[in-house]
């Protein structure tokens, strides 16, 4: 398709004709392919694993690029101003100790309590650990690489998050890395409660790295700012109790939140089972039980 | 003329560089790759890589590469920065088709022209991301398509500028 007139040459006509052929092959099997992708997104699991495969570690090796040298900046850095951070530290120091010792006394009472109210520690296994190291910064979707997969025994649909808060789900995996739907993607849509009164809420994602928080119930709206969102527990997927977003703006209908684990500086996110396994799975395959 | 004649003499082995043919393919799924940097961003403001580098080598010359390879450099974007499988395949491929017709219908063509030529095209890309977007079920507002759209315009040129260098090297000029 070089030229627009290919000249006398009948080899040179065909040529052109059968690459316009090509292209028009090309259009058609694309629009197919996007088709089954919109309709069934789990169809093309195995290349989207694999390709994972190789960016995953090209990411992460970047990323510990990156890190070493920020590390190396802010080493000189410090070591250039070591002489007043030296007193700030030991100054900190005592501060901490006390604050330790207070913790101490808050812990032993906290497990007393506990005791008397026969409380069971609902501690959960993490299937894996692994760093965020990528995003997909030039699309309208928000995902994450995290830099662990299904050698890690990690499968789709499996809750993550950081010390911080609630990360979002799994949804593609490769072999060494995989995919995250963020919190703040406009498909996420998170079961929570409002921690301050326990009123029922749904955060969805708005795209722009916000959520929004809706109540269940329709009536007065029961956000101010400040408020922190948990999860609810609601649906299986996401276990309960786990810090979502804090409230930052007010809207007619609910408010605009701002996701606690902010994936930028999340240095590990931590991969989960679902919570409650039997649910998520009846939920996701209600076609199959007749 | 003068100054030409007395540099130095030129190099014998001048030319095109052995693997010229798939140096322009090469670039473009370079620029894909460029997914993979470590950059955590909560707005999707960067520009789409692959596709800035293929309308810059398609606006350079009319036979970078065998029309129907869009297909397959598509697919290699699609797998890269996670848009959904055949998005890229149909967008670039549907944009060689174009760039041939607008290619038989232009006179002539200057810098603005291509830069305008290719502000449509980007114009369209974001589109349809949203649209495409919006289909799988996470309906975004236009207008945060919007700052992508003009970092990608205001990209294009060093795009532009990027590509005819890799042309130059690769021509062996």
């Amino acid at each position: 398709m070089a030229t627009a007139r290919p000249g006398w040459s009948r080899r040179a006509q065909y040529g052109l004709f059968f690459s316009f052929l090509a292209v028009i092959a090309g259009i058609v099997i694309g629009l197919i392919l996007l088709a089954v992708s919109i309709i069934s997104p789990k169809s093309f699991e195995g290349i989207r694993g694999a390709a994972l495969d190789v960016t995953g570690p090209v990411a992460s090796a970047l990323h510990e690029v990156a890190a070493t040298a920020e590390g190396l900046v802010t080493g000189a850095d410090d070591y250039w101003d070591a002489a007043r951070q030296n007193g700030e530290l030991k100054r900190e120091r005592r501060a901490l100790m006390q604050r330790m010792v207070e913790a101490r006394a808050i812990a032993q009472e906290n497990q007393q309590l506990r005791a008397a109210l026969q409380l069971r520690q609902h501690s959960r296994d993490a299937v894996a650990t692994g760093r965020i190291v990528g995003s997909s910064f030039n699309s309208p979707r928000r995902f994450a690489i995290l830099s662990a997969g299904a050698k890690d025994g990690i499968r789709e649909s499996m809750p993550v998050r950081s010390a911080d808060g609630l990360v979002g789900r799994i949804i593609d995996v490769g072999q060494l890395a995989s995919r995250v739907l963020l919190v703040s993607d406009r498909a996420s849509i998170v079961p929570a409660r409002l921690l301050r009164g326990g009123i029922p809420v749904i955060a969805q994602g708005r795209g722009d790295g916000t959520v929004e928080v809706r109540p269940l119930e329709v009536g007065r709206n029961p956000f101010k700012p400040g408020d922190l969102i948990i999860t609810s527990g609601t649906g299986g997927l996401y276990p309960p109790r786990v810090p979502v977003a804090r409230v930052v703006k007010l809207k007619d209908d609910g408010a605009i939140a701002l996701p606690l684990a902010d994936p930028a500086t999340t240095s590990f996110a931590i991969v989960e089972p679902p919570y409650e396994p039997a649910a998520v799975a009846a939920e996701n395959e209600p076609a199959t039980e007749p | 003329m003068v100054r030409a004649a007395l540099s130095s003499p030129k190099r014998f082995s001048q030319g095109p560089t052995r693997f010229a043919l798939f140096v322009p393919a090469a670039t473009v799924v370079a620029s894909s790759l460029l997914a993979a940097l470590p950059i955590i961003s909560t707005g999707g403001w960067f520009p789409d890589f692959g596709y800035l580098a293929l309308i810059s080598w398609r606006l350079l010359r009319a036979d970078p590469w065998p029309a129907w390879w869009a297909a397959p450099l598509g697919l290699v974007n699609d797998l890269f920065t996670g848009y959904p499988l055949g998005f890229s395949i149909a967008l670039w491929s549907a944009t060689m088709l174009a760039l041939d017709l607008i290619d038989r219908r232009t006179m002539w063509r200057d810098y603005w022209i291509e830069w305008m030529v290719a502000t449509v095209l980007i114009a369209i890309d974001g589109w349809l991301q949203w649209r495409v977007t919006r289909l799988s079920g996470a309906d975004v507002p236009f207008a945060m398509m919007l700052p992508q759209f003009l970092i990608s315009i205001c990209a294009f040129p060093l795009s532009a500028w990027a590509v005819s260098r890799v042309d130059r090297w690769r021509l062996g000029r």
